[in-house]
């Protein structure tokens, strides 16, 4: 008597994912040949045992790159679609929580006193995590609005704030040493990437993503109102403080990494979105393939495409705008009405 | 589930919303909440869901509450499918994710309430009775002692109104107690077994819905007086409005 509906939407869901993962190696594998060595465009994968410079270049070179570049589309793919869910606001992304600004600032502010990659990295970690707590603390005390509405005005008053300090430290930067380095890195790139840093970033930055993947389910259930994710047994206000401690320390780790890569968390998520046929939970999982398959791409394009090598948050912007607006163009429906 | 001698004031005001208010919701049966508007009856509902916190007396219940405040944001399209299944969330271990037993449930739901074959139709794409519906599918899905609705038949046509009204009576005849707010007294009389009225804050007259729900009681509890009308089929029922004058 009763009539059950077929099964399609899940095996749809699941099948799509893991033609992603499968455009994600394909692309990976093709950006390890792809580069201006030994001539501009992709490499004989044979002279990888012919020519010891070529093996080098892949491993010491291209490989912590393509690695980087994985980690880093993936956790702000995944950190924005979780906090997209979390803030019940799709125009959302981990910028909004101050933490691109702190990393930026305390990036800028070793750049100017001087230290190494580590403590570059070191320094704009431990910024963009103050940039959440302030983000949050500060929420705690407006005494008007739900939970998410403080969140985001708090969050966008400490964004201001240290984008206000990062102005201040390039105006006091030398103007032929540390301004241009400064530049650059907010202009964001995986440049810098080797074993080292990478050895550093990727533990946080894969813990996260397995976590935020993990968290899915809970996370698509906290975008239900307040009271009735509560009367589903959820514990709305230490689970998003949960979610955005997870996504925030996976930002913080790859833009202390690689500088600020715009677009990517606020926009994979909807070519997610557009990807799967749906707004349910494997947007989070569907966010880090793509996320990470987009600044694969990117970076690949950023570092062969030219003999200088183009900034990473440019060309995921310009990539990455045009893309969309031609998704977002070609999809004559876009509200369903089944 | 059981009010006893609770108060409740919100954050910043000067008066309680609830005061000394004692009720009790047995299991099996429809209890609708009559009052006007700001009398205290979302209130009692989320005091009853957890939601919010007795400032004094207590909330006793027995066994786990599923909730429908009034208005839901919908930030994300959501299947019916999955907007249902968020309702398996109590019975699911922390990271785990539907089952396809939990999502045969969801679908058996949404059977129940007639909306079986829309169950991949996105929730934003709905229109507003048929979300109540699917809202309703949710509480059912959650399969809880109590189920607590503010207004579910607020601003839909009459045949959704009754649809839900089938809902909440199998609700309760499968043995949850229902407690519900309304300002529509046909529907209240039509699924509740019991009214309880409210106003500022106290309760009035808690009884059986057809003995209640009389001229003198309404007319106190609105403000305004009521009277028997009779009206061409399918209108029977009370009516809002001053008393007709006999027809001849």
């Amino acid at each position: 008597m009763t009539r059950l509906q077929p099964r399609k939407p899940f095996d749809g869901v699941r099948g799509r994912i893991a033609l992603a993962a499968l455009a994600l190696t394909l692309a990976a594998l093709a950006a390890l040949l792809f580069g201006r060595y030994p001539t501009p465009g992709f490499m004989d994968p044979r002279s990888l045992s012919n020519d010891p410079l070529a093996f080098r270049v892949v491993l010491l070179v291209r490989l912590p790159r393509v690695i980087g570049a994985l980690l880093l589309g993936a956790a702000l793919g995944a950190s924005g679609a979780a906090l997209q869910f979390v803030f019940a606001n799709p125009l959302v992304d981990a910028g909004f929580l101050g933490v691109s600004q702190g990393a930026s600032f305390g990036a800028a502010l070793t750049l100017l006193l001087g230290g190494g990659s580590l403590v570059l990295f070191g320094a704009a970690f431990g910024f963009a995590i103050l940039a959440l707590l302030m983000s949050i603390g500060m929420a705690s005390r407006i005494r008007f609005g739900g939970a998410v509405l403080r969140l985001l005005l708090s969050g966008m008053a400490v964004s201001s704030f240290f984008s206000a300090l990062v102005a201040l430290l390039k105006y006091g930067a030398d103007p032929l040493k540390s301004l241009p380095e400064i530049t650059y890195w907010l202009m964001g790139g995986l440049s810098g990437t080797s074993w080292k840093t990478l050895s550093v970033a990727a533990p946080i930055a894969l813990l996260s993503i397995i976590a935020l993947v993990s968290l899915r389910w809970r996370t698509a259930l906290l975008s239900l109102d307040e009271a009735t994710a509560a009367s589903l047994g959820a514990r709305p206000r230490l689970e998003r403080a949960v979610i955005l401690g997870v996504a925030a320390a996976g930002v913080a780790a790859v833009t202390a990494m690689a500088g600020v890569v715009a677009w990517v968390g606020l926009i994979v998520p909807h070519l997610a979105r557009l990807a799967l046929g749906g707004d349910g939970s494997p947007t989070v999982p569907g966010s880090a393939i793509l996320g990470a398959l987009f600044v694969v791409v990117c970076d690949a394009l950023s570092r062969g495409l030219f003999s200088g090598e183009l900034p990473l948050g440019v060309t995921t912007s310009l990539i990455g705008t045009v893309a969309f607006f031609a998704l977002l163009v070609g999809r004559r429906v876009n509200v369903e009405r089944g | 589930m059981e009010f006893v001698d609770v108060s409740y004031r919100y954050k910043g005001e000067q008066e309680d919303a609830l005061l000394g208010f004692s009720l009790k919701l047995l299991p099996g049966c429809a209890m609708a909440l009559l009052g006007s508007n700001g009398s205290g009856k979302s209130t009692v509902l989320g005091l009853g869901a957890g939601w919010l916190h007795a400032s004094s007396g207590k909330v006793e219940c027995a066994g786990p509450v599923a909730f429908l405040p009034q208005t839901e944001r919908l930030a994300f399209s959501f299947t019916c499918l999955e907007y249902v299944s968020f309702g398996r969330a109590p019975h699911l271990p922390y990271l785990a994710v539907p089952s396809s037993a939990d999502r045969d449930k969801a679908r058996t739901a949404l059977v129940e309430v007639g909306m079986g074959t829309k169950s991949n139709r996105r929730i934003t794409a709905l229109s507003g009775g048929e979300l109540q519906l699917v809202r309703i599918a949710r509480a059912l899905a959650q399969e809880a002692a109590y189920v607590l609705l503010d207004e579910p038949s607020d601003m839909l046509d009459p045949a959704h109104v009754a649809t839900i009204g089938q809902a909440i009576r199998r609700l309760a005849d499968s043995g949850a107690g229902v407690l519900f707010s309304t300002h529509d007294l046909a529907f209240a009389l039509a699924c509740a077994d019991e009214t309880a009225m409210m106003r500022s804050g106290r309760l009035g007259a808690v009884g059986p819905a057809a003995a209640t729900l009389t001229c003198e009681a309404l007319g106190e509890l609105y403000g305004t007086p009521f009277g028997l009308r009779s009206l061409p089929v399918p209108l029977h029922g009370i009516v809002a409005g001053p008393p007709a004058r006999p027809r001849i």
